[in-house]
């Protein structure tokens, strides 16, 4: 897989915060839809395939953020925006089709609204990520101490 | 509250909030996590942890909560969380350590709730 990694790159600082609360989302939405699916799939299967969707969009963001899988975080992370937003809607404006709650219900009012805010929390850190290199990693352009270019030479009065 | 020992449930809300402010405060004031986070983690899970064998005690004894999967679920789900925050936050060497604590302790206090209200409501 060509995927970029920067071992614990977008897992460090308020990265770590962030795979925790995706972590927790992903074992949330996992266990109610496994409860759904395996207790009373006839109800509103619908409902329950999207729980399970979306629990499914949570382990790969955390996997990826955690592991630093840029690409595909991004990827999940969008994909995660898109769906709350979507089944956020839907669930408002025909109730009848979503008879049980599931995390995007409602823009996620059944959990305090933060899997609404999650997803763009995550874009927002995976920007700030892509602008500031992991330490360790050279940015394009940065020359090994002592072969600086001139003007670019630290200032020798600091 | 059936098996959510009154005592012990308000235990896990003090202590958790405790833990969760402690961790937000050492973000704050730029440092790690220490002795005390520990220690107030700690408290937290021996707190869990006798809820726990409060509630399998009484699940043993035929008392039922209206969804006992779901129960069960989030019991053993809450005694991993304190574990799981501490072990997490302890590799995270900047002052955010202490928000991924904050974080545990906050889902704890949920949870704990979320058990209580399990056993109450029917068909919650």
């Amino acid at each position: 897989m060509p995927e970029r990694t920067a071992p614990g790159g977008t897992a460090t600082g308020p990265g770590r915060v962030l795979v925790a609360v995706y972590a927790v989302f992903a074992l949330a939405a996992g266990a109610r839809a496994t409860v759904q699916l395996a207790t009373r799939f006839d109800e509103a299967p619908v409902a329950y395939l999207l729980s399970a969707f979306a629990a499914a969009v949570y382990v790969v963001a955390t996997v990826a953020l955690a592991r630093g899988g840029r690409r595909v975080a991004l990827a999940a992370i969008g994909v995660e925006l898109a769906g709350v937003l979507v089944v956020g809607t839907l669930s408002l404006l025909d109730r009848a089709a979503f008879p049980d709650e599931t995390v995007w219900s409602a823009f996620g009012r059944g959990y305090g609204f933060v899997p609404l805010v999650l997803p763009v929390l995550g874009l927002l850190w995976l920007r700030h990520q892509a602008r500031t290199p992991a330490p360790g990693t050279p940015a394009p352009g940065t020359h090994a101490p002592g072969t600086q270019a001139p003007g670019t030479a630290e200032d020798p009065g600091r | 509250m059936g098996p959510m020992n009154a005592t012990l449930v308000w235990s896990a809300t003090a202590v958790a909030v405790v833990v969760a402010l402690a961790g937000l405060a050492s973000t704050l004031a730029h440092r790690r996590i220490g002795l005390l986070h520990l220690a107030g983690a700690a408290v937290l899970e021996v707190v869990l942890l006798v809820q726990a064998v409060v509630a399998g005690v009484a699940l043993a004894g035929g008392e039922r909560p209206p969804e006992t999967a779901t129960f069960l679920g989030y019991l053993a789900g809450v005694v991993l969380l304190p574990v799981a925050g501490v072990l997490w936050s302890r590799t995270e060497p900047s002052r955010w350590a202490g928000t991924v604590l904050a974080v545990a302790a906050l889902v704890t206090l949920v949870m704990v709730w979320r058990l209580v209200q399990l056993w109450e409501a029917p068909g919650a």
